[in-house]
């Protein structure tokens, strides 16, 4: 039966990701309720973390606004009687440390923001505690059609995880898990050099790595090249090993179901000892950097941008960062995106991490926890309903392209906006109508078209959303059916949370011992076993038990 | 009764020193409490916690890297309390045989500059100069045909690189106490030894450092108060992920474990811990040094 | 008043010793010279690793950056504040503090129930949480005060300062007190004046703690614009995570070669140290020997 529901799960995403082809999303049947003003205006404090982009990017190119004074404010002002003020902001992202050490001691002195954004497990804390609304009730009320239609694009694992006990204790901010694809990156030109095709098997993409370590690609006569770029945090949409390992039917850091059904960790099955033997004999034959242990992304990138280094797994915008680095300093760079090959005759299954990770909770006794859901739904509308104004409120020309969307407090997206995009626009590039194209796609294409008209910076744009860029590897993903959906999707739980910091960095240690030839492939086995001893163990069955209610609760 | 009037304008200097300890310490130091419950953050300080008396401890202590974490301290601290000793008194000697008066006031003035700079500043500085691809140290060293060394980011450096950056940091401020007391040898004694013919080795031997020993003794001792204190602001500005194994000290850790991670009960365990033992310390340290060099700290 | 160690006027010794104390001072002032000079070369020149202690490249970009950089002035400013209103108010208490202190037993009875008092809080505290809630309780959180107060007694000073204050000669005080003079003229007319290294000293040791402190800053603050510089110093400074970026961040990353840019925040982040300092020299040399203790 686990096998079935399993099965039923792939099919539901096949078919949400199948409805993506309609344009906008259809903001018929809207509820009264759902955008309504308020009368007399409310006061709703939020805290957040203003991100680089924001402060460098965001700020200089709109000049009369600021982080508590902007038109998005005003929009939530204006149209919904909604007066937002920040308790208190950081600076950095919603993951770094500086929110993390700050929100931390927020939740531990009880002086609660009426919103609060937080993590899954801080999230279970604080419904635990009893000090948050449950907003079943007010999103099942006031949840527009978008809303609705926007929360269930990946089925309902994203409403799932921030339900407990049957109960919706906070408005997930969405992020997109298509967009954690990962795909191999590689430069063409280096191939062409040397005389090799592209890979389409491991086999032969580890013969290019060699090559490209030891046959000089860059010709400078001396043997500074690299194949493959990995960074001492293994895990990254860029310059990780996740897609590598991918190839040989192993998906360490993940959460995937066994032969029985069962779900199990990734990074303790077998199948990772392949790919680990592999790393270690690229690693001895130089292919790896030597000191890539300590390397963080930044470092690497800049081996990239030195032009050391020819294959790279990661995610879509790769040549946005940090390929574009390349690029810019020596334009014969090519970079050119495949799926990832298989090691043998099966076809590679694409992991896909469950992404959404933060979450908007409503301090409990706040009067009106629904004007929450109402900015949900306004910045769901204003973006990508039928009244948008995607070129006033997302990423406006005028301002430089640059993301003013990040004004709102609230940013859920529709997770497929950019395949769509992408299909959009290559829609309109068969039907020869590019006019025809508006939002987002017709920002895209803009930048697309302007890198055609020889504009270098935006080179990264071709590559993604171009006539051979990465989202017709994405596209092929999805049509063969190799993407594979994370299956865990809950809070951590209660041995994660005590044990995951130790057993991630057993993880990262073995396998960045084992690729340095410091531990013998041996140290795999005595790594999964120390793992299911240290805590592994409970934290499997108490996954397997979350995924358990969830079936029964189905 | 007169006697109290006396002494009342002294309560009354001291009354807001008084005061500003009691807010600022005596009261956060009630949160002691959270050592001994399974604190959530999210039922606040006086909320409903549950009491599990010495779970946090016992939990901490069977975590594998709290063992590392105790061993990296003490051998950081100790390491760096030996060296700011030793090299400050070699230095002190040295400085004290220059003649030239300028040149001898810039070396000082020079020396002086690291300790007044803030380890966000130098850990700023130090990632950059001692980066393994284009950092001056290992430029430097390639430059001499060496490897280049990773010593932020090696386990094999990370030690060296905090005991050494920081004993190069307060090197030259540690000078200051031992220049005065070369000073205050009494010179008829370096006359006294020239007439017995000993040479200006031996003069140093047998003078300048038995004149310099009570203060060698005395920082040495009041040192050890220190053995827990590894250095946080150090550490926390040039250590990384890969590096835990041997550069993560109490400090630090308890900073993950309780800002990053919120596990506050566990967190304040620690700082606890660390505070009965370094009480002792201090205690033995201050009882000694009052024992042996008749100083009183109060 | 130096006790010379008489000897020929060339010895090879004098040369090495030159020599080593020479390099042992280069090496205190290369770090510096070597940040100023990346911070004034081009960031492609900085990028690559060819600058060493002259700029390559002369450019003044990162500066003209961060003179645009808003929030860079404004922690300046919260900076400034701080250690104005911080070293001011510390100088203030070392001294009423320290002088009741530094009585003996039969002339202040309370005066090892002080000294205690003052001595635990050197050695226990409730940790961050318990300390954090107590700022917010007495509504400091997000001003200047936050940084401020909860130091405002700083132990290690008072220590050194009564050290400094029993050094003075009790003759002093008792003429004072034949001729009627109470405690407080006896502090500020005989013991202040007489006391300029040890103050200049705590206020030295005062002004540098506040310039230097960051981690207060980052918990204590509301809002980055109100952090003190070291705190902005420190956020720049910290690495990153490349797993979670959005696009747009990515795009932000690949335009910005920030080498150089740090480099010019970080000098100009210590030029006010590197200025003041020389010309305190003098004072606290003279401090920290007679108060007998090393910062």
């Amino acid at each position: 039966m686990t096998k079935k529901s399993t099965w039923r799960k792939l099919v539901s995403a096949m078919l949400a990701l199948a409805l993506l082809s309609v344009p906008v999303l259809s903001a018929l049947g809207e509820n009264a309720d759902s955008l309504s003003k308020y009368d007399p205006a409310i006061d709703i404090v939020f805290v957040r973390a203003v991100d680089n982009d924001l402060t460098s990017n965001v700020l200089p190119q709109t000049p009369n606004e600021t982080i508590e004074s902007n038109r998005w404010f005003d929009l939530y002002q204006d149209e919904l009687g909604i007066n937002i003020s920040y308790a208190w902001t950081v600076q950095g992202g919603y993951t770094d440390d500086a929110y993390k050490q700050k929100i931390n001691v927020t939740l531990a002195s009880g002086d609660l923001p009426d919103v609060i954004t937080v993590t899954s497990a801080q999230l279970k804390q604080l419904a635990d505690a009893d000090v948050i609304e449950d907003l079943t009730g007010y999103f099942d009320q006031y949840a527009s059609d978008l809303t609705r239609q926007v929360y269930s694009d990946e089925g309902s694992s994203v409403l799932d995880s921030a339900t407990f006990e049957g109960k919706l204790m906070a408005i997930p901010n969405l992020e997109a898990s298509i967009e954690s694809a990962q795909f191999l990156w590689i430069r063409k030109d280096w191939l062409d050099k040397l005389g090799l095709d592209v890979p389409t098997t491991m086999q032969e993409l580890l013969a290019v790595s060699t090559a490209f370590a030891t046959q000089d690609p860059d010709g400078n006569g001396i043997a500074d090249t690299y194949g493959l770029a990995i960074t001492k945090d293994l895990y990254a949409g860029c310059m990780g090993v996740e897609g590598f390992f991918a190839g040989f039917h192993a998906y360490p850091n993940f959460w995937t179901t066994d032969a029985d059904g069962k779900l199990v960790y990734g990074s303790v099955q077998p199948e990772m000892k392949d790919a680990l033997t592999a790393l270690a004999a690229m690693y001895q034959n130089g292919e790896i950097d030597q000191e890539f242990g300590v390397k963080d992304g930044g470092k690497v990138a800049e081996t990239i941008a030195a032009g050391k280094i020819g294959i790279d797994f990661g995610e879509q915008w790769n040549p946005l960062y940090p390929l574009n680095q390349n690029y810019n300093n020596d334009p014969t760079a090519d970079w050119i995106s495949l799926p990832i090959p298989s090691v043998d005759d099966t076809a590679v299954s694409v992991p896909l991490k469950f992404r959404t990770n933060m979450y908007f909770a409503v301090r409990k006794g706040f009067e009106h926890p629904e004007a929450l859901v109402k900015l949900v739904n306004m910045h769901l509308e204003k973006n990508w309903g039928e009244t948008n104004n995607f070129s006033w409120y997302y990423m406006p020309a005028e301002n430089g392209n640059t993301s003013v969307w990040k004004f709102s407090p609230v940013t859920p997206y529709p997770p497929y906006k950019n395949l769509n995009a992408f299909l959009e626009i290559e829609a309109a590039r068969n039907a020869d109508a590019m006019d025809t194209l508006v939002g987002e796609a017709k920002v895209i294409q803009s930048n697309v078209d302007a890198y055609l008209a020889g504009d270098g910076s935006v080179w990264g744009w071709d590559k993604i959303y171009g006539v051979e860029g990465v989202y017709n590897v994405l596209k092929a993903y999805r049509d063969n059916g190799q993407l594979l959906v994370e299956k865990f999707t809950g809070a951590p739980t209660e041995t994660m949370v005590e044990r995951r910091a130790t057993l991630e960095q057993m993880e990262k240690e073995m396998i960045v011992k084992v690729i340095m030839g410091a531990a013998s492939i041996d140290e795999f086995d005595k790594f999964v076993s120390d793992w299911y001893q240290l805590g592994g163990q409970a934290i499997t069955d108490e996954v397997n038990a979350w995924y358990a209610s969830l079936s029964a609760a189905e | 009764m007169q006697k109290l009037r006396r002494e009342l304008p002294l309560h009354l200097m001291i009354l807001p020193g008084v005061i500003l300890l009691i807010l600022f310490q005596y009261v956060p130091m009630a949160g002691i409490i959270i050592a001994f419950q399974k604190f959530i953050p999210a039922k606040g300080l006086f909320g409903d916690q549950k009491w599990i008396g010495l779970d946090n401890f016992r939990y901490v202590f069977q975590l594998p890297s709290f063992t590392a974490v105790i061993g990296n301290t003490v051998v950081i601290s100790l390491y760096k309390i030996i060296l700011g000793l030793i090299v400050p008194v070699i230095f002190a000697i040295l400085i004290n045989e220059v003649r030239n008066k300028r040149f001898k006031t810039s070396i000082q003035t020079t020396i002086y500059l690291p300790h007044f700079l803030s380890w966000v500043v130098l850990g700023g500085i130090l990632i950059d100069i001692l980066s393994p691809s284009d950092g001056l140290v290992n430029r430097m060293i390639k430059a001499f045909g060496g490897s280049p060394i990773f010593f932020l980011g090696d386990n094999k450096w990370f030690q060296f690189t905090l005991i050494f950056s920081e004993t190069w940091k307060e090197f030259g401020y540690g000078t200051i106490v031992y220049l005065a007391a070369i000073t205050g040898i009494d010179p008829n004694l370096y006359e006294a030894a020239q007439i017995d013919g000993a040479n200006r080795w031996k003069q140093t031997l047998h003078v300048t450092l038995p004149g310099m020993k009570m203060v060698i003794v005395l920082l040495m001792v009041l040192s050890l108060g220190n053995l827990l204190n590894a250095g946080f602001d150090q550490v926390f500005n040039l250590y990384s992920p890969t590096v835990y194994q041997t550069g993560d000290i109490i400090d630090t850790f308890v900073y993950r474990i309780g800002l990053l991670d919120a596990q506050f009960g566990v967190a304040t365990a620690v700082g606890l811990f660390k505070s009965i033992i370094s009480f002792v310390f201090v205690s033995v340290a201050y009882f000694s040094a009052y024992h042996f060099a008749d100083y009183r700290i109060f | 008043m130096q006790a010379k160690p008489k000897s020929k006027p060339f010895s090879w010794f004098s040369v090495i010793n030159t020599i080593i104390l020479t390099l042992a001072a280069l090496s205190c002032l290369v770090p510096i010279i070597h940040i100023a000079a990346i911070s004034f070369s081009s960031s492609s020149a900085a990028a690559t690793g060819i600058v060493t202690f002259w700029p390559v490249d002369f450019s003044l970009n990162s500066y003209q950056y961060v003179i645009k950089r808003a929030q860079f002035w404004q922690s300046m400013l919260v900076s400034l504040e701080r250690i104005t209103l911080g070293g001011g108010i510390n100088l203030l208490l070392i001294i009423l503090s320290s002088f009741p202190l530094s009585k003996e037993r039969h002339e202040f009875r309370a005066r090892s129930f002080y000294a205690w008092l003052f001595f635990i809080t050197m050695l226990f505290s409730g940790g961050l949480i318990p300390w954090y809630m107590a700022i917010r309780q007495y509504k400091l959180l997000d001003s200047i005060w936050a940084l401020v107060l909860p130091g405002a007694v700083p132990v290690f000073s008072v220590i050194l300062m009564l050290n400094f204050f029993r050094q003075i000669p009790k003759e002093l005080s008792e003429a004072a007190c034949i001729d009627g003079a109470g405690q407080w003229r006896i502090l500020w007319q005989i013991y202040v004046p007489t006391s300029t290294p040890a103050i200049a000293t705590v206020l030295l040791f005062a002004l540098v703690g506040h310039w230097n402190s960051w981690f207060d800053g980052l918990i204590l603050m509301n809002n980055p614009d109100h952090y003190p510089l070291q705190s902005y110093i420190q956020t720049i400074v910290v690495q990153r995570t490349y797993s979670m970026l959005s696009r747009e961040e990515i795009q932000q990353l690949a335009t910005i070669s920030d080498r150089t840019l740090r480099s010019a925040q970080i000098f100009l982040g210590s030029l006010p140290i590197i200025l003041v300092y020389p010309f305190l020299q003098r004072y606290f040399v003279k401090g920290i020997v007679l108060g007998g203790v090393k910062g």
